[in-house]
Parts: structure tokens; C-alpha cells; sequence
């Protein structure tokens, strides 16, 4: 597997079969959707802040909105918020922490020269291309792209349903594909992971980083071909004129049923938060305990605790449906089964803290982003409760109080994962250091105006103002929220301009930053015993393991406070 | 001491209220139902327990992150946490908060499900009304002086307009005629999915006259937003005269000018000329 022989441009960058290379490639494409779906956001705020105003020219709003004078019209503000939701989703986070750091980090975190499959693990990342492609022509499409929400509910997204034009069946198309490209990812990283560990690395010796990638995996094998089946039967209603999801008035036919779609959607959809949010625990775990120079606390605990939740998750899909009507039993089994989640995440916070507690902590960029997963999750965590809570959620399902909570799950939680793993891998990616002065100021920007549009926005879900609409300025009971909109808004315009010091480090500190050393931050697992540039192949003999992953301040190394997973302790 | 600094700062709220968190200054609609306080306490109850949880975790975190930040002379402990004492202490963290938390407000949810949401009234006293939504409008039924739906002397009111009498209990039952909508009052605290295929029911009981709005909350196309009914609660004389007033006087569909209005950009073939369901008995 190991080939150590010149390979031209073609099969070196792009078409590449080297495992970092491909992460790279992910990373860039996420991160591109990332500013591409936060400034869609952008524009969505603008109509909620100032309904029916023009957009002005510093959010491009006359090229954007040229037809309408810079006003963003009903049609296109619902297609706003549909694509702000899936690409974010689709095509930001799971590329940045999966597709990126699932196929940088697991072989040289396990010791493997490579993915099991390389080659699948090319046609993954160019499916997802291939995927992004077919979504970014939905917006070239003279009625414009999909706009029936990013859980695009028949019959509404169903042809009958109302919404002009072709783009909800690319948005379809487009998701399937990228729905193929993550199970291709899914099961090479489980197989990479079961059959791939160096000699030694037991699963309780892995980083908690791979355990989150691989539960996560494990999650997406299972419950990705249950969503993609249920997009092909859309697909098939939106194409050939099957009435899979369509009933009720617009039926021509009987037996369709558009409450099986959100089952399906579901069923895949909430194990999605998880699969989005089990890597970045993985990392955070492993984060604090490197920058607290301390053995991560109740490393196995933790491992089982996210095992449980990842479980768990399967099972909780109907509390997204308490007011579709769903039976009583069914309702107070899901309430159950969500609110045991809370034991074992109580788990695993103690454990954070249990890190942090009597270490030597040191604050560089990727340690103050990791621990702000524990405030921001924290909160996004805690306020699952009320929408877990049957009674509550009747009023507040479907307000502004749900965006708010899973931005602070997904969104907040999940990005901040992503920048505490980007500038902590960022020199063994690129063999250069991040400025830690702009990392630093980045967090700050970032964090403090990031709170600010969540927490108020579950404040306005909490008045009862109501999502996905056009102009809030129509109902009576929000018009005295309405300022809070507006600074929201502003607030929101601060996160997104913070994040061009953040692309300004990386592409600077890409090109022109300090030279890293192998290990910069001095941590325990194995990519950082490798030296730069890590060759197509990775490791010159498989390493063998002694230690767990978190080896720090052990006593019985004498002249530094860490000791690599390949490095027997002398006694 | 707390209320005097709140109520200090509420005092304060032009100057505070555009820099500090909208929370001091945005509450829910007034409740003017019969269960809704239900679900107002349930939601204090998880604001303070949060609100506990969430101040340890910070607290810890900071008082950790001033008392074992790096400096010189100062060494990590090495230690992995995974003693018995260690994991007995972070299962009983688990447990602590599934039973302070989980459990009460499971307690108090079922509770009033079967007391309340779930409990739906029986007898003379009930005011029954069928909901239809279509894109983008609601339209109400009532069943008229022979007490039942799908016959000639049923009350049809303008669109969007929903009268209910004050301190009768009221069940709902609605199906929509095209795509998912959500029948929301957030001055009720109610929520009702309406999806096509099924016909759902709720209830409540209102304790204020007054008119209140009615809002779609599920996203269903262009004008979801512009979906707005109004329930007007009348006094029970007030209720019986606009009901009178409903009376139809020929069997003209004039009730049915209003359909396809120009916000309609749905594929539909016009209304159905029967579009309600004969009242489903609830056990």
C-alpha cells in the first residue's frame, strides 16, 4: 500500500488516493460552504430585521435582488433558509469534521498507512462534488432553488405542492448524492478502524477523537440509506408521478401518507445531530486533556458514554412529532427515551471537567475553542429539555426557541469543535503555525456575538414568535420583539465579519506562517511522532503501541511532560 | 435582593434594552386559557434547574481554569480519573441529574397530559368546531342546530375568522386540504400539526373575551407567513348572536368566493364541494 513513487499532479492533488490529501479536499469544500451558507444566513437576517427593505450593497444586495430593487421577496427568502439549513448541514459540517478530519486524523491516529479502501475514499470525496454541483445549479434555475424547508416536508415538496420550478428536485438529487458519498466514507472509516489499528492499539487505547468519527460512522452506515431511500420515493414523486408522500386534497390516488416521510426523515434526522456532534465531543475530550497536560479523566467511561448516546439516539426520532398527532403511548415513550439522554452527557461533562480539574492548563486557540464547546453545548444540551418535554414543546415547537437551541447544538457546538481542531492541526496539515494573537481574537469575535443571536433567538421562540417567516412584522404579539430582531441581525453581520480574520490566519499562515515543528503542542498520539512532510503511506514501520492516548505529566517520564502512544515507559 | 436588582434593571429598560439579553424584556403572550399555566411551569421549572446545572458547570470551569492555569512551579496531577471512587461518583452525577431533572418534569408532563391536553371533555357543554387550513388560509365549521358536521345547516363563518364562546370548553378537529399546516394560538399555548390524510384533534378553554391571533406554524410555501385567522372570544350571548348571524339563508356556496384568492399559487383544482368529515367520535 505503501508507494513511495512519483506521482503526477493529476493523481497527487486531485484524483489523489492518499488519505490526507482527500481530507484536505474536504476541508476546502467545507469550508467554502460555510461562508457560502453563513452568508445566506446574513441575508435571511436582513429580512427579519428590516421586512421588505432593501438589501443593502455591502450584502450585494442589488446584484443578488436585482429584479425586485434589492428586496428579498417571500419566494427567495424560503429558499434562503432551505439551503442556509442543508448546506450547512450537508455540506459544511459534515465535510469539515468528517470528511476532513475523519479521513486526515483516523489512520494516523490508529497507525494505518491509509483508509481500508482508498480508492472508495476518492469516489466519495468526488461524488460529494459531484453532489455540490448539482446543488449549485439548482441556483441558476429560472424559478430559482429549493425553498420547502431543509426537512422539505410533502406534499409541500411534493410537485402538487405549490413551490414553482425544478429546484426541490435537484435539492433531492443533490442530497442523495451526498447521502452516497458519506455511506461510502461510513464504511471505510469502520472498517478502516476495525481492521487497520496498529499492534497494540486496542479499541480502549484509541483517542476519543476516533471513537466520535467512529461512532459517527457507525451511525451514518445505518441511518443515511434510510433517509436516502426516502428522498429516491420524493425523487420518484417529484418525477415519474408516484404519490408515495401526497394525500389528503391533492391526491388523485389513495394510500399515500406524507407522516411516513417524517418518520423516515427523522429516523435518519436525529441521529444526524449526533453524527454531527460525536466527533466534536471526540475532539474536545482529547483537546482538554492535552492543553490541561493531564490524562483525559474517566477516559473510558467517556467512551462508553458516547456509545450510549450514539444508542440512544436511534430511538428518540419522535420527539421532532409531538404535535403531528402522534399516539399517546408513543408520545410518552420518546419523551422517556430523550430525557435518558441526559445521564449519559451528565457523564461526560463531569468527565471535562474531571480533565480540567488539578491540571496545568494552558489557553492556546484550540483549548479556548474547545472548552467554549462546553459552554455552548452546555446550553444547547440543557435547553433539549423543553423541547424533550411534551406539554412544553406544543408551545414552543416550531418557534424561533428550536432554531436557537440546535444552532447552539449543530451550529455553534459543531463549528467550535471544528476550529479547535483545525488550529490544532493545522501544523501537522500544512508543516506551519496559525497566528495564535488573530486565533485568539477570532475566538473572542466569535464567541461573544455568537451567544448573542442564539441565546435571543430561543428569548424570541420563548414570545412565541413563530420560524420561517417572511415578515414577523405581520403578527401583533411580535411586533414588541421586533428590535430584538434587528440586533440580532447586527449581531449576527459581527460573527460573520469575524470569521474573515479567521480565513485571513489560515490562508497567511498557509502560505507565509512560522515553520512547525513535529509536535508543537507536545501531544501523546501518534500523527505527532511523524515528521513533516508525512510521505503517501504515512509510517516507515507500523508502530507498535504501549500507551493509552492521553499519556501527560506521567511521573515516570523524566524530562518532558507527555510521552507518545509509541514509546514504551522505561521503569 | 435579586427582584430589586430585575425589577432596578427592568426600570432601566430603554437604556438596557437594546444592549442586554432580550430576556429581561420579552415574555409569552399573555395566557388566556384554561391549561396553559400547565405548560408555563413546567418551563419554569426547567429554567431554574438549567439554569442550576448550567451555573455549576461554568463556575467549576472557571474557578478550574483561574486555580490550575499553567505557570511556572506549578505540575498537572497525574491522574486518569478511572478509580471505583471516580466512577461511582460520575455515575452518581448521571443519576443526580436524570432524577432532579428528568423525572420531575416527566412527572409533572404526564401529568397534565392526563388531567389536561389528552383529557378531552365529553357532554352538552362542548363547542365543537372543524378546522380546515388550505394555502393560505383558515377555514372553520360549526355544525349547526342539528349538532352534526357534513349536513345542509352547517355554519360556515368568513374565512379566518374563528368565534368561541368564554369558559366552555372547545375541541378541535382539523385536516387540512393540501399541504402540512400547524394551527397555532400563543395566547392558547396550543399547537396542532394538521397534515393531509389524517384529521387531528385538541382542546382548550378559554378564560378572556377578546380576539387573539391564530398563526400557521409549519412552513407551508410562499405566503406561510401571511397565514394569520383570528379567534374571537365572545361572551356567550355575544357567541350565540354570531352564530345566528352565520345562519345561511339560501344554499348559494357563496362561503366558497373567498377560495383561490390571488395569494394562491397552489396547483389545486378549486375546493372540495363537501370538504369537512363527519365529526370523529374520541374515546
Amino acid at each position: 500500500m505503501s508507494e513511495h513513487h512519483e506521482q503526477s499532479f493529476w493523481s497527487k492533488y486531485i484524483f489523489s488516493l492518499d488519505h490526507k490529501v482527500i481530507g484536505k479536499q474536504f476541508l476546502w469544500l467545507g469550508l467554502f460552504f460555510v461562508l457560502f451558507g453563513g452568508f445566506q444566513a446574513l441575508l435571511m437576517r436582513w429580512q427579519l430585521a428590516y421586512p421588505e427593505q432593501p438589501v443593502p450593497w455591502w450584502l450585494l444586495g442589488d446584484i443578488l435582488f436585482s429584479g425586485t430593487g434589492g428586496i428579498i421577496d417571500p419566494d427567495k427568502y424560503n429558499a434562503l433558509f432551505t439551503m442556509h439549513g442543508t448546506i450547512m448541514i450537508f455540506w459544511a459540517i459534515t465535510p469539515l469534521l468528517i470528511g476532513a478530519f475523519g479521513n486526515f486524523v483516523i489512520p494516523l491516529q490508529i497507525g494505518a498507512r491509509d483508509m481500508a479502501f482508498p480508492k472508495l475514499n476518492m469516489i466519495s470525496f468526488w461524488t460529494m462534488v459531484l453532489a455540490s454541483l448539482v446543488l449549485l445549479a439548482s441556483y441558476l434555475l429560472p424559478d430559482g432553488t429549493a425553498a420547502g424547508g431543509w426537512t422539505s416536508y410533502p406534499p409541500l415538496s411534493s410537485p402538487v405542492g405549490g413551490i414553482a420550478g425544478e429546484g426541490q428536485t435537484l435539492w433531492t438529487l443533490a442530497l442523495t448524492l451526498a447521502g452516497t458519498s458519506s455511506m461510502m466514507g461510513a464504511i471505510n472509516y469502520i472498517i478502516t478502524v476495525v481492521r487497520l489499528r496498529a499492534p497494540g492499539m486496542t479499541y480502549f487505547k484509541m483517542p476519543l477523537t476516533v471513537w466520535g468519527l467512529w461512532l459517527t460512522s457507525i451511525l451514518n452506515a445505518i441511518f443515511v440509506p434510510v433517509i436516502a431511500a426516502g428522498l429516491i420515493l420524493l425523487l420518484m414523486d417529484r418525477t415519474i408521478g408516484t404519490q408515495f408522500f401526497i394525500s389528503g386534497g391533492l391526491a388523485t390516488v389513495d394510500g399515500g401518507d406524507p407522516l411516513l416521510y417524517q418518520h423516515v426523515f427523522w429516523i435518519f434526522g436525529h441521529p444526524e445531530v449526533y453524527i454531527l456532534i460525536l466527533p466534536a465531543w471526540g475532539i474536545v475530550s482529547d483537546l482538554l486533556s492535552v492543553f490541561s497536560r493531564k490524562p483525559a479523566f474517566g477516559y473510558k467511561v467517556t467512551a462508553i458514554a458516547m456509545t450510549t448516546v450514539a444508542s440512544l439516539s436511534m430511538l428518540v426520532w419522535g420527539h421532532h412529532m409531538y404535535t403531528t398527532g402522534m399516539s399517546p403511548l408513543l408520545g410518552k415513550s420518546f419523551m422517556f427515551l430523550t430525557l435518558l439522554i441526559s445521564i449519559p452527557s451528565a457523564m461526560f461533562f463531569f468527565n471535562w471537567l474531571g480533565t480540567l480539574w488539578k491540571g496545568s492548563i494552558k489557553f492556546d486557540t484550540p483549548m479556548l475553542f474547545a472548552m467554549s464547546v462546553m459552554w455552548v453545548f452546555g446550553i444547547g444540551g440543557l435547553t433539549g429539555l423543553y423541547n424533550a418535554t411534551i406539554t412544553a414543546d406544543i408551545y414552543l415547537h416550531d418557534t424561533m426557541f428550536v432554531v436557537g437551541h440546535f444552532h447552539y447544538t449543530m451550529a455553534a457546538s459543531v463549528l467550535f469543535g471544528s476550529f479547535a481542531a483545525i488550529y490544532f492541526w493545522f501544523p501537522k496539515m500544512f508543516e506551519r503555525k496559525m497566528n495564535p494573537f488573530l486565533g485568539k481574537l477570532h475566538f473572542w469575535v466569535s464567541f461573544i456575538p455568537l451567544n448573542y443571536v442564539f441565546f435571543n433567538m430561543m428569548v424570541l421562540g420563548y414570545g412565541g414568535h413563530h420560524r420561517r417567516i417572511y415578515d414577523p412584522s405581520n403578527y401583533d404579539f411580535i411586533k414588541p420583539m421586533m428590535w430584538l430582531n434587528e440586533y440580532i441581525t447586527w449581531f449576527a453581520i459581527a460573527l460573520g465579519l469575524a470569521q474573515l480574520i479567521f480565513v485571513y490566519n489560515f490562508i497567511h499562515s498557509m502560505i507565509k506562517g512560522e515553520k512547525a515543528e513535529a509536535n508543537p503542542w507536545g501531544a501523546a498520539t501518534l500523527e505527532w511522532t511523524l515528521e513533516a512532510p508525512i510521505p503517501h503511506g504515512n509510517f516507515e514501520t507500523v508502530p507498535t503501541i504501549y500507551n493509552g492516548p492521553h499519556e501527560y505529566s506521567n511521573p515516570k517520564v523524566k524530562d518532558r511532560d507527555w510521552i507518545s502512544q509509541s514509546e514504551p515507559i522505561s521503569s | 435582593m435579586m427582584n430589586q436588582i430585575t425589577l432596578w434593571i427592568k426600570k432601566q429598560g430603554h437604556l438596557f434594552k437594546k444592549a442586554s439579553w432580550g430576556l429581561w424584556f420579552i415574555a409569552p403572550p399573555k395566557d388566556v386559557s384554561l391549561d396553559g399555566y400547565r405548560i408555563d411551569k413546567v418551563i419554569q421549572y426547567t429554567d431554574l434547574v438549567i439554569t442550576i446545572y448550567f451555573g455549576i458547570v461554568i463556575l467549576a470551569m472557571l474557578y478550574f481554569v483561574v486555580k490550575y492555569r499553567a505557570r511556572p512551579g506549578h505540575k498537572a496531577d497525574y491522574d486518569h480519573g478511572n478509580s471505583k471512587k471516580h466512577v461511582m461518583a460520575t455515575l452518581a452525577v448521571g443519576l443526580l441529574v436524570f432524577f432532579s431533572v428528568d423525572t420531575v418534569i416527566e412527572t409533572m408532563s404526564f401529568r397534565d397530559l392526563k388531567e389536561a391536553f389528552w383529557n378531552f371533555p365529553k357532554g352538552e357543554n362542548v363547542v365543537r368546531v372543524e378546522v380546515m387550513p388550505q394555502q393560505f388560509a383558515w377555514n372553520f365549521r360549526y355544525p349547526g342546530a342539528d349538532g352534526k358536521f357534513n349536513t345542509d345547516d352547517d355554519l360556515i363563518p368568513a374565512q379566518n375568522q374563528m368565534h368561541v364562546p368564554v369558559g366552555k370548553p372547545i375541541v378541535i378537529q382539523i385536516a387540512p386540504w393540501d399541504v402540512i399546516h400547524s394551527f397555532y394560538i400563543p395566547n392558547f399555548r396550543v399547537k396542532q400539526d394538521a397534515t393531509p390524510g389524517m384529521v387531528n384533534a385538541m382542546w382548550f378553554q378559554a378564560l378572556e373575551t377578546g380576539e387573539f391571533e391564530i398563526a400557521c406554524a409549519e412552513l407551508c410555501g410562499n405566503s406561510h407567513y401571511k397565514m394569520k385567522g383570528y379567534l374571537t372570544v365572545d361572551s356567550q350571548e355575544d357567541y350565540e348572536n354570531w352564530l345566528l348571524s352565520l345562519a345561511p339563508e339560501d344554499d348559494d356556496e357563496d362561503e366558497w368566493d373567498d377560495w383561490g384568492d390571488d395569494e394562491e399559487t397552489a396547483a389545486s383544482d378549486g375546493p372540495p364541494a363537501d370538504w369537512g368529515w363527519a365529526w370523529k367520535e374520541i374515546k
